[in-house]
């Protein structure tokens, strides 16, 4: 009460203060150049008053009382303060450049983040210039190619609307989830991969393999990456511990951008570009030789009844240049106690493929406001709609898809409708695709809400203690149709070849909800030591339910589910609720010893036990030597370690033991299912230990950051064959583990820097190397088709990447097993190059990317060669004997070895190249600044990999059985203009 | 009291939070499988209608692998060739070809292995519902619907024991964490009559109605205790117990007058879903992917046999891996032909060897004859001696059972596997079938 009352007697006091004693500041903030840097922020110490600089880098603010203290800081620059006391209007602030990114803020906690120059592990973070400063992307994962190091970024086909699994350090489970957690603002982001049905007509997945190959996108690329103001991604349990159950696969945190306390800024973005095919193969030659030998009297007599002419039927199925708009507005702004941000995309995307494309609409709110001195309160709303036509390719099992068709039809074979819109058959396979490409559709719409708010009760803050709650939480909903149009007309439907056209359409919903409350508690008793104590609850609930309508018999050219013969449906739901607390300490010894211990404890209704609390723990310790040293020329070397754990759930439904529906004489009954649920399943685990130094020098002009780390994944999950008398045949189990063990080095530099140059370039090179410690069932084979056409191997004391297959007597077969090993998709190395030139007004930005090593089970030219279509099919530089035509050796390979089946998938690329201007800003008034630039996406390739990327899934996200390439949508390349206004 | 207050501050927020975990901290409830009914569930207190869903399903998948059992079983009997392009090993491992052996874990072994027991797992299941059901049925009722649980699981570990033979068979599988040891092959044979047995006593004159509808027999009790009868004399046979052989035959389905047709079949059907008879196969199918009967069937035939149009002639010779017939195997003349589980031509030949073994001659001859006549050929006219006899009777039985799971097991019961037919230099005829890697 006396405090009151005393505060109240202050404001008294001071009000004709206020009025009377004020210091009028104005001035410009520059950087080491002279250059004026926009939207600084300018704020007074220790309150909530403060502006931002406008586009020429100037300000002004009133300063209560006798003048104080004014803080700047700006991304990317070290934050400086000045101390002011008298009225100026010429204040100028010069920032210098935080060249190794030393103070950049990082999040560590749940609740509490560190400066870099503190940080105990590698965090890998993405700016938003990093992101899409150099040219427009399309999702966000496809942005974060090559952008960190310690991550496999690899796109599953070239199909528009995304499709990318991120794979961090290596194998991280082996049925289970492989990909990272994603969180955004705080809000938990679904990122599934749901399946449309279409295996309904390709019968992907029915021999050889019983996996999905229907290559959905992810869900995660539903977030507009221009809304984005950075992207923190926690590699590994050393980091990611705090996260718990679900962040074996690492966890990427994604921070939306906000307004600046200021007048509005406003941005417009307009981009315009094309897309086209990123690596065209060629079409074989043909001759009436090469007929009669590939197709008999049969093809022949086609052949000659076109008068040998042949089509170019690459170009007229991946020769589309795919018109590219992307269009942004953004609005920020905010005053003391407001802040807002406002920003929508419009995103038009044709594909190279006729009838693909995808186009997506944003709209992000994110609101600040402080509701009393000591309650801040902040709401992120976020609302999306998509819409990808993906059309129908990779494998199939009934020739149907348009890829697998386009490589079984010869060149000679017209396809082309007649002048009344009849499309003829294929006589020589089972579609035709130009037809499949004209008459189906393969769509997926997505509408999602996302909504977070979280609250921050400043309880108590002094000089020694500074106490705070946080109350934050969100929910993501959205509904995702997937339709599939086969109509009755198509050559595989129609005349008993199909089910007489069918519709396959999926409906998704998915509504996930997150809450968590923490406290975070900071003592400085001013003895050189600060402590940071936090605490929290955590709460998730999952619910994700698909239901797929699969019609046929379909009535004419109908296409409403009511309006077909049979209908089948399917439903599949997914039901979680995560209950957990975490606690986490850090004592910081004069910005030179730094440790952290925490643990989390989760309990989930995924789990045997629902009830069970399982514990994460995680240690680290950062020791900055450099004072202790006297060494010039450095700016910054510590040594760091950290120790982490984290869970990963066994697939849903393994702990259930159901029973399956079974059709008997019309009706329905009841049967147990052949695998055993595992009640006692206990979850995936991943023990990961992290050490590294990271030195800066001559004032962190270069930066390096070496990180060693062993990543040990324990009690991984399995489906392993059971001892039939039991009534099941397989069942589930912890049976493996698996040993990752990597080097990630990073180097950053400045090495050019003048009044008017300035190149800033950076480095990454990540390596990482598995192996499969214990395994308690004899060593299997997974993923792709098996072993005559190359397969995964999991064998206990080798690497979980190998890839083997049957070999001949010029391979090294194993006596016992009959296998040879013919590859690994495991990278030899990886290799980004980031380059940033600036000279005035102009910038370039070069993102190259060198994967080296790494091999792919290549089936795409095997299926050409079975249809003698194959661009290199007379080419002879395969055949070890030098006797067969490559078509020949690898059609004939088939069976016998799988040796050439294995292929390097080397490659270097330019991910992403952009040169930009920006207008001299008198041509404006001052008023706007205008860029205006040219970019490009994927422009220079280089690989010899036999197929149309090396980069490719066929089974998508899977966690082992990734790099099989069996016809996929081809990759694309593109390039934009872009023209920006910043008011 | 400036610090004072802040500590209590400090407190009142340290509670609340307290407060706050042990809120959000609770008890995570299981959440029940949400796309499947769980066993767990239906164990417990199963509804009628649930029940009626397991007996669906137990019958349902007594077919599943049933067609690979049929063609093991025919194969090595030489009763017919399953031609598989794809898969080399169904002429060459059934067959013994060369060096081949059958392997203990690949398809042929284990599939119909795990099938069977799978289809056991379903009656154990069912057994606990029934036992634990608060669904209104009677105490009598009950009894009986667990009996007709055991006759079905006695059944399938009968088809489990025919390829295992003489590595037995585990007959203990209700949990499977502890399962029961495998009992030899005397034993394994006794318990399967035992369960029949038991299962017979709350079958036998029982009035109730089963409660639930089975397509195998009769939904009365007491009439469904005549097909436990007709497998208990099946078993009783091979267990060359012929007292007990010829007491469930009495209580059986058996007639001499009656249809040899009349028994107990497996379902298919063409509805959605639905498994269609596997060993169905259009006459004339390219030899790639057919059943052509073993040509042994034709040449040994007596002239004017109807039982011969099992075997049709085919338009050309299929050949395969050096296996030739000119005559379809066509046992099943449609996609959704019934397979017998049993059926009255099988007891009429099993009373007439019950009754050659007890030397009831005269009665055997009755029965023989009562085949033979409906066959279209003359009337038994060797010699009337017990072995002469058995010869005869199995001599029917390979024309009257033809592709329906029989020759093999008839031949090595007595021990006349040496007779059956080699086709190729080298070919074997395999006693058993491995027990299957996972079982070891």
């Amino acid at each position: 009460m006396q405090n009151y009352k005393r505060l109240l007697l202050l404001i008294c006091l001071s009000a004709p203060v206020w009025l009377f004693a004020q210091v009028s500041v104005s001035g410009t903030v520059l950087d080491g150049k002279n250059n004026p840097i926009q939207f600084a922020s300018v704020k007074i110490k220790n309150s909530n008053q403060g502006t931002s600089t406008d586009a020429n880098g100037k300000f002004s603010l009133t300063i209560p009382g006798k003048g104080g203290v004014l803080d700047i800081t700006f991304v990317g620059f070290k934050a400086t303060s000045v101390n002011v006391t008298a009225p100026t209007t010429s204040l100028i602030i010069t920032m210098q450049e935080d060249v190794g990114h030393l103070e950049e803020v990082v999040v560590t906690g749940l609740a509490s983040s560190t400066k870099r120059a503190n940080l105990a592990h590698a965090v890998g973070t993405v700016s938003a210039k990093q992101l899409v400063g150099t040219t427009p992307q399309a999702t966000v994962d496809a942005a974060l190619y090559g952008k960190f190091p310690g991550a496999a970024v690899s796109s599953n086909s070239g199909a528009p609307g995304g499709g990318i699994s991120i794979k961090m350090r290596g194998i991280t489970s082996l049925v289970g989830n492989s990909q990272p957690l994603f969180i955004v603002d705080g809000v938990y982001y679904d990122n599934s991969s749901i399946n449309s049905g279409q295996n309904f007509i390709s019968k992907a997945a029915n021999q050889g393999s019983t996996n999905f190959q229907e290559n959905p996108s992810n869900r995660v690329a539903d977030l507009d990456p221009e809304d984005i103001d950075r992207i923190e991604i926690l590699k590994g349990a050393s980091t990611a511990a705090i996260y718990g159950a679900r962040a074996a696969g690492g966890v990427v945190i994604v921070t939306t951008k906000k307004g600046k306390t200021g007048k509005p800024k406003i941005e417009l973005g307009q981009s315009i570009g094309w897309q086209m095919q990123l690596h065209k193969l060629g079409m074989r030659s043909w001759d009436t030789a090469k007929v009669r030998a590939s197709y008999g009297a049969n093809g022949l007599n086609i052949y000659n009844a076109n008068g040998g002419k042949t089509y170019n039927y690459e170009d007229e199925l991946y020769g589309v240049h795919g018109f590219m708009n992307n269009t942004r507005v953004s609005v920020s702004g905010g005053s003391e106690k407001t802040s807002y941000y406002a920003g929508m995309t419009y995103q038009d995307n044709d594909a190279i493929v006729k009838n693909t494309g995808y186009r997506k609409t944003s709209i992000r709110m994110n609101l600040e406001q402080a509701l009393t001195k000591f309650l801040d309160l902040s709401v992120n709303a976020n609302y999306v709609e998509s819409n990808a036509d993906r059309g129908y390719f990779n494998n199939d099992n009934t020739s149907t898809s348009m890829g697998v068709a386009y490589v079984s039809t010869p060149s000679w074979v017209s396809l082309y409708p007649d002048a009344n819109g009849n499309y003829p058959n294929n006589p020589l396979a089972p579609s035709n695709w130009m037809q499949t490409r004209d008459l189906t559709t393969n769509n997926e719409k997505v509408n999602r809400t996302l909504l977070g708010g979280r609250a921050t009760w400043k309880v108590f803050k002094n000089d020694k203690h500074d106490l705070k709650i946080i109350a934050l939480g969100g929910i993501d909903y959205y509904t995702l149709n997937t339709k599939g149009i086969f109509p009755a007309v198509l050559q595989f439907e129609k005349n008993g070849n199909g089910t007489n056209g069918a519709l396959i359409y999926g409906t998704t919903v998915t509504h996930n909800d997150n809450y968590s409350a923490l406290a975070v508690y900071e003592l400085n008793p001013n003895n050189g030591f600060i402590f940071t104590t936090q605490a929290g609850v955590n709460a998730l609930n999952n619910d994700l339910n698909t239901v797929v309508n699969t019609a046929t018999q379909l009535i004419g050219t109908q296409t409403n589910l009511d309006q077909a013969g049979a209908i089948q449906v399917q439903e599949n739901r997914i039901i979680s609720k995560d209950r957990g607390f975490f606690a986490q300490e850090e004592v910081n010894y004069k910005d030179m010893l730094i440790g952290t211990v925490g643990v989390r404890g989760d309990k989930s209704s995924r789990n045997g036990n629902a009830d069970k609390l399982y514990y994460y723990p995680k240690f680290s310790l950062a020791f900055n030597i450099l004072p202790l040293m006297d060494v010039k020329v450095l700016s910054l070397l510590k040594v760091r370690g950290a120790y982490g754990e984290a869970g990963n759930f066994a697939p849903f439904g393994a702990i259930y033991s159901p029973l399956v529906p079974i059709n008997f004489n019309g009706t329905t009954g009841s049967i147990v299912d052949v695998t055993r649920g595992a009640a006692n399943l206990e979850p995936e685990r991943q023990k990961e230990l992290e050490l590294g130094v990271d030195a800066g020098i001559l004032n962190n002009r270069v930066g390096v950051e070496f990180t060693w780390y062993k990543k040990d994944v324990e009690d991984l999950i399995l489906k392993v064959q059971t001892p039939g008398s039991t009534g099941f045949a397989t069942g589930w189990k912890n049976v493996a583990a698996i040993e990752n063990k990597g080097v990630e080095i990073g180097l950053s530099a400045v090495p050019v820097l003048t009044k008017e140059w300035r190149w800033n370039a950076q480095v990454n090179w990540w390596k990482n190397t598995s192996k499969v410690t214990r395994l308690d069932v004899p060593a299997f084979n997974v993923g792709a088709f098996g072993a005559s056409l190359g397969t995964y191997r999991i064998e206990k004391g080798k690497s979980a990447t190998q890839i083997v297959g049957i070999g001949d007597d010029l391979d090294k077969v194993d006596p016992v097993t009959k296998l040879a090993v013919f590859g690994n998709s495991e990278p030899d190395f990886n290799l980004s190059f980031n380059n940033n030139v600036t000279w005035r007004s102009f910038e370039l930005n070069v993102l190259m990317h060198w994967k080296q090593g790494g091999d792919n089970i290549n089936l795409t030219p095997l299926l050409g060669d079975f249809a003698g279509t194959t661009a290199d099919y007379d080419k002879r530089d395969l055949d070890p004997k030098g006797q067969l035509s490559n078509g020949d050796y690898r059609a004939s390979s088939y069976g016998k070895t799988a040796r050439p089946f294995v292929e390097d998938a080397s490659y270097f690329r330019v991910r992403e190249i952009g040169l930009s201007y920006v207008l001299p800003k008198e041509l404006f008034k001052d008023i706007a600044r205008v860029k205006l630039g040219f970019s490009g996406r994927n422009l220079i390739n280089a690989f010899k990999y036999n197929s149309y990327d090396p980069e490719v899934s066929n089974f998508g996200v899977d966690a082992i059985s990734s790099n099989v390439d069996v016809t996929p949508y081809p990759s694309a390349k593109s390039f934009h203009f872009n023209v920006s206004v910043t008011f | 009291m400036k610090y004072q207050h802040k500590y209590k501050k400090l407190i009142a927020i340290t509670g609340l939070f307290v407060i706050a975990m042990g809120w959000t901290g609770c008890k995570v409830e299981p959440i029940l499988d949400p796309n499947n009914p769980s066993t767990g569930g239906l164990t417990q207190n199963a509804q009628l209608a649930e029940l009626q869903n397991l007996v669906v399903g137990t019958e349902a998948g007594m077919r599943i692998y049933l067609g690979t059992y049929l063609d093991n079983v025919s194969m090595i009997g030489r009763e017919y060739y399953r031609f598989a392009a794809s898969d080399p090993r169904v002429t060459g491992d059934l067959l013994g070809k060369g060096g081949a052996t059958l392997d203990n874990n690949t398809f042929y072994t284990t599939n119909p292995f795990d099938g069977r027991y799978r289809d056991v797992k379903n009656t154990n299941v069912l057994i606990q519902a029934l036992q634990n059901t608060k669904a209104d049925i009677t105490d009598a009722q009950r009894k009986a619907g667990i009996a007709y649980a055991k006759t079905i699981q006695a059944y399938e570990l009968l088809m489990v024991f025919n390829q295992q033979y003489g590595n037995g068979i585990r007959v203990d599988v209700a949990d499977p964490d502890k399962l029961g040891p495998f009992l030899s092959q005397e034993e394994s044979l006794n318990a399967i009559q035992n369960l029949l047995n038991d299962a017979n006593n709350d079958l036998k004159g029982n009035t109730a109605t089963l409660p639930f509808t089975t397509t195998l027999y009769s939904n009365k009790a007491s009439d469904f205790s005549k097909l436990n009868r007709a497998l208990a004399a099946r078993v009783a046979v091979y267990r060359k117990d012929w007292p007990l052989a010829n007491t469930a035959l009495s209580e059986s389905f058996l007639s001499l007058t009656g249809s040899l047709t009349d028994g107990s079949y497996y379902l298919f059907s063409t509805g959605g879903g639905d498994l269609l008879n596997p060993l169905y196969f259009p006459r004339n199918t390219p030899p790639a992917e057919v059943r052509v009967a073993h040509p042994s069937f034709i040449t040994d035939a007596i002239p004017g046999d109807t039982r011969l149009n099992k075997a049709p002639k085919r338009d050309a010779t299929a050949t395969q891996d050096g296996l030739n017939s000119d005559y379809d195997f066509f046992v099943y003349t449609t996609n959704v032909a019934p397979i017998p589980v049993i059926r009255n031509e099988e007891l009429v030949l099993l009373l007439a060897e019950v009754k050659a073994q007890q030397n009831s001659f005269p009665d055997a001859i009755l029965a023989i004859n009562r085949i033979r006549t409906a066959a279209g050929i003359p009337p038994y006219a060797g010699a009337i001696t017990q072995s002469a006899l058995i010869t005869e009777i199995l001599f029917q039985r390979r024309y009257s059972l033809f592709g329906e799971g029989h020759r093999w097991i008839d031949m090595r019961r007595y021990e006349r596997l040496n007779q059956l037919p080699i086709d190729r230099p080298g070919d074997d005829v395999w006693v058993q079938f491995p027990r299957p890697a996972t079982e070891n």
